[in-house]
Order: C-alpha cells, then structure tokens, then sequence
C-alpha cells in the first residue's frame, strides 16, 4: 500500500515536470524545423531561421522570411537592455538602502516602511500599469524610456528589498558593532564590513531586477510609447500578427539567456559570506 | 555609541530617496488613478473635471440611467474573472500539492534541483512560455497534429479560444507561485506530530485531515493568494489563448484606454480589483498571522 503511494507520487511527480517542460523544450525543438509554412510539421533540421534572424544568407525565400521585423526586433531588445540596465541600477540602491536602514535601524515608521514595499509586488501589475499610464499623461511626460524605467523601478524596488533583507536576516549584527568599537567610523564600517556581507544579496537582487524586468509585459505594455516598444512587448505584437517560424528561434534565444541568468542568481544567492 | 544625530542623519540618508521615488512614482499614481474613477470620462479619452460617480453603478448594471439600459454585462465579466482565477488556484493547489511531498521525502541534493527546476519559468519569458501553449493548442498546433495523425479525431479540435485555454495558459504560468509556499510548509511540517497521529490510531485520512492538511494549510493559503491576485488581473493570457470569446476584467481595462477610451471607467474597474486585493490579503493577515502568533 505504501509502497503503491510512493509509486503513485514518483510519477504524478514525473508528469509534472512534463507539463513544466515539455511545452517550452517544443519550441526548442521546432525553432531548428525548417517548414516555412506549418512551423509544427517537421521537415528537416536546419539553423536557416537564426542565421535568417541575424541577417545572414539562407535558401529560404525571401517570402517565407520575416525579415523586415529583425531590425525592429534588435531595436526592442536594445530598449530592453536599457530600461533593465537603468531600472536595476536605481531600485537596486533603493531597495538596498531601505533593507539596510530597517535591519539596522530602529525608528516608528518600519512597519509602514515594510507595508509600503510588499504593495507593489501583490498589486496586479494592470492596477499599476495604468495608474502609471494616468499619472504620466496627467503630468504630461512623454512615454518612452525614461517612463518604462520609472514604472519598473517602482515594483522591482520591492524585489531587491526582499532579496537584501533575507541577506541582512541572516548576518551577525555583532561584526558591525566589532567594527565601530574597533574605531571605524559609520561609512568605513558599511563599505568594508557591512557591504562586503549583503554583496551576494544585492548582486542577487539586482540580477533578479534584470530578469524581472526584461521579461515584464504587462506595466511596460501601457506606459511604453510609440517608438520605445520593448523585446517582450514587441514579441507579444508579432504573435498577435500570426506565427511565424522567426518567433521560435528568438523564443529559444531568449530561454537561453534566461536560463543562464536565473543560474548566475542561485550562484551569487546561495554563496557563503 | 553611535551619537542620535548622526544616526538620525544616516537613516535620513538612506529613506529619502526610496521615500521620494516611491511617493511620487507609487502612491501619487494610486492616488490620481483612485481620484479619477469618480470624475467624468472626457470625449476623447482623459478626464473632465466634475464629480461622477456613475461609473461604478455601470460595473453593477445601471449607468447613469439617461442613455444606457440595466445591463450586467461587465457583472458577468467580473464574475467570470473571478471564476477563472479561482480555477487556476484549484488546479495549481492540486498539481502542487502532492508534488511538494514528494520532493520534500528526497536527499537533499535533488530536493534543491527539483525546486531550483520548478522555480526556473518564473525567470523565463512569460510571453514565450504563452506562445509555447499557442503552438500546442492552435488548429494547426502541436495537440491536432498528433491526434489528427493517431486517427483519434478526423477533423481538428477548436482547443484554443476557450475558458479551459486560458486556465491552462494561467496555471502553467502561475505554478511557481503556488508551489514555493506550499512547498515551504510542506518541510517545515512536523514528523513526529504525524507519527503520534499514527501511533494513537489514526487512519491515514484521518491523519491528514486533523494533522497534515491543517498544519500546511498557511502555505495553502499564501500560495492561493499569490496565484488568484495575478490571475484575476490577468489581460495576457486571456487575450492570447482566449480570444474574443473569453473575455476578462484585465481586457476590459486594457480596452478602456486602448480602445473605447473611457479612463474613469477603467480606473474604476482597477479599483475594484485593488479592493479585492485588500480583502484577499487582510483575511490572510487577520487569519493566518493571527494563527502563527498564537503557534
């Protein structure tokens, strides 16, 4: 009987990581397909649609290709790498300085501190993709990159926080007070003590705030303007117009890069002080 | 000893510029978006300056009674959303749940794989990991093709376009969600109170309605929250897997300032989502810390 459940578990447990799997290692699979015509015939395996997307020579002909996208589509992924490059660098100085001033600090307002960033993470990103969208236009900012740059940092704040404070949870406030009483001053203590101990929790944070906001849709879909489209939003525009073979090979493109990010985190996360 | 000066000077230092930005890119945004529900929708788009409050009698039917008949179209839609998003927590809590017990019995080695494994799409294109389920499920997709040449079915399935696609669509994005806190409470679970049910005659069922299920339940209810919020919201997935046909309260805002232009009308129908994300989240702080306080 329990010998059966156990049994039962296994691959209930299997099939699960099917489900997670097996739709994404699809795409994978049929980016090398190269029928231009039903992307999920297999015909043969071929690179023509990554060496398409960068602009190289192909047998394919030129209707079957999309090439007229692929300038757009490096135009976005530039837009992209900006916002996040700029969004990471703010939210992660202000994440961090808020982690460190509750952590070490003691002053009334914490509480509301803590409420005031775990808001934005639960509010539904459409709730503050368009209250961004009224407020930007009530002031009248042009939308472009430095909206999608603001809107980001408002939410990916909350998500260094959350990194860096588990990060201070579980250091030794003794080491700071051992560095004071050993003479050195309030910022000689943080930047030789202090910093060099939060590092793998603000690093970590700060590449989760990359991810997060390379890959955000939704906020960045009302407050983008007409020529700062990003890669996620422009993704979403091109599958609207139809599928086309193109979107598997930057698909996949970009579940590479993800996959490499997301395991640089969980190095910089796990690694001991 | 730190002088109170200076540390007030630091602390100044460092909340300032979070307070600024936040107060301004944060609350200011909530605060105009919450302002202009009740102000009247200009002609073309934005907002005229007079208190209207009609646009929150028109999400429950009646407008403002000169031009529009009783009608509980967008009810339904609010009642659909919230329908399918608790159908995505069903199906999420149900996939996870097991799961959770079985990778918390493994060495430890592959317990951190499994989780890192579960946790990885949540770093990975939300857009692309959509599309993936477009392939599949579209009439010329993955699902058709291999059934069609099976010989299971003659002519293809209309998979897409459905209520079903998009719970489908929204519970492979969400799974990460349920499952990091349900898996939390999994492990934390106690073995010997499970033991001691046993050794004082319990069933199995009975062990885990009285003793398992309760003491997983904040995990449960964390996770259920994270996934129902999101999903509630959600315009992506229903705009993708679900077409015209299912239509829910995110399209309806996206379509109030993309298209028919009435912004105090979709401002209002975010409030309403902010309201049930207050209600959601003060039942978890009033039952679930309450619960951990008294433990």
């Amino acid at each position: 009987m329990r010998k059966l459940l156990n049994h039962l578990m296994s691959g209930y447990g299997a099939l699960f990581f099917i489900f997670l799997y097996a739709p994404v290692i699809l795409v994978v699979a049929y980016s090398f397909n190269s029928n231009p015509v039903n992307v999920m015939i297999w015909k043969e395996f071929s690179f023509d649609w990554y060496i398409n997307l960068f602009g190289g020579e192909t047998n394919l002909s030129d209707s079957s290709a999309y090439v007229e996208s692929t300038d757009q589509l490096f135009a976005a992924l530039q837009v992209s790498l900006t916002v996040a490059a700029f969004a990471t660098i703010v939210s992660t100085v202000l994440g961090t300085s808020v982690a460190v001033a509750i952590a070490r600090y003691r002053f009334r307002l914490q509480g509301f501190y803590r409420l005031l960033l775990m808001v934005p993470m639960v509010m539904p990103d459409i709730v503050l993709g368009i209250a961004l969208l009224i407020f930007f236009v009530g002031v009248g900012m042009n939308l472009g990159v430095t909206s999608i740059v603001i809107g980001h940092c408002t939410f990916l704040t909350s998500y260094v926080f959350i990194v860096v404070s588990a990060r201070l949870a579980g250091m030794n406030p003794m080491i700071e007070s051992a560095s004071a009483d050993l003479g050195a001053n309030e910022w000689q203590t943080f930047r030789r003590v202090t910093l060099p101990l939060i590092l793998p929790g603000v690093i970590g944070g700060a590449l989760l705030s990359f991810i997060i906001s390379m890959d955000d849709l939704v906020i960045t879909y009302f407050i983008s303007g007409v020529d700062s489209t990003t890669l996620p939003v422009f993704i979403m525009s091109m599958i609207r117009r139809g599928i086309k073979p193109e979107i598997n090979a930057i698909a996949t493109m970009m579940l590479m890069a993800s996959v490499l990010i997301a395991s640089a985190g969980i190095y910089f996360k796990s690694r001991k002080a | 000893m730190r002088s109170f000066n200076g540390q007030q000077k630091q602390l100044l230092v460092l909340l300032t510029p979070a307070t600024l930005f936040l107060s301004v890119f944060f609350l200011g945004p909530l605060l105009i978006m919450a302002v202009s529900s009740f102000l009247e929708p200009g002609l073309y788009g934005g907002v005229e300056w007079s208190f209207y409050p009609w646009s929150y009698g028109r999400v429950l039917g009646w407008a403002d009674g000169f031009y529009e008949e009783f009608d509980i179209v967008y009810l339904e839609i609010l009642l659909r959303s919230a329908g399918l998003a608790l159908a995505t927590v069903a199906v999420t809590l149900l996939l996870c749940y097991p799961v959770a017990f079985w990778i918390s019995r493994m060495p430890s080695r592959w317990k951190s794989f499994c989780i890192f494994m579960i946790a990885l799409p949540f770093f990975s294109s939300m857009i692309i990991r959509l599309y993936a389920w477009i392939l599949i499920l579209r009439d010329s997709g993955f699902a058709n093709q291999i059934l069609l040449s099976l010989g299971i079915i003659a002519e293809p399935l209309d998979l897409m376009y459905s209520g079903t696609a998009v719970i489908l669509g929204m519970v492979y994005i969400f799974v990460p969600f349920m499952f990091l806190p349900v898996y939390s409470s999994v492990e934390n679970l106690d073995p010997k109170l499970i033991k001691a049910s046993q050794d004082l005659g319990a069933t199995p069922f009975t062990t885990f309605r009285r003793v398992i299920f309760p003491m997983t339940l904040p995990g449960v209810i964390a996770g259920s929250i994270l996934v129902f919020i999101p999903a509630l919201g959600n315009f992506v997935v229903p705009s993708m897997l679900g077409g015209a046909k299912v239509v829910m309260i995110g399209n309806l805002v996206e379509q109030q300032f993309l298209a028919s232009r009435n912004w105090p009308f979709g401002a209002t129908l975010s409030m309403i989502m902010i309201l049930f994300m207050l209600l959601v989240v003060s039942f978890y702080l009033l039952k679930v810390m309450k619960k951990q306080h008294a433990a």
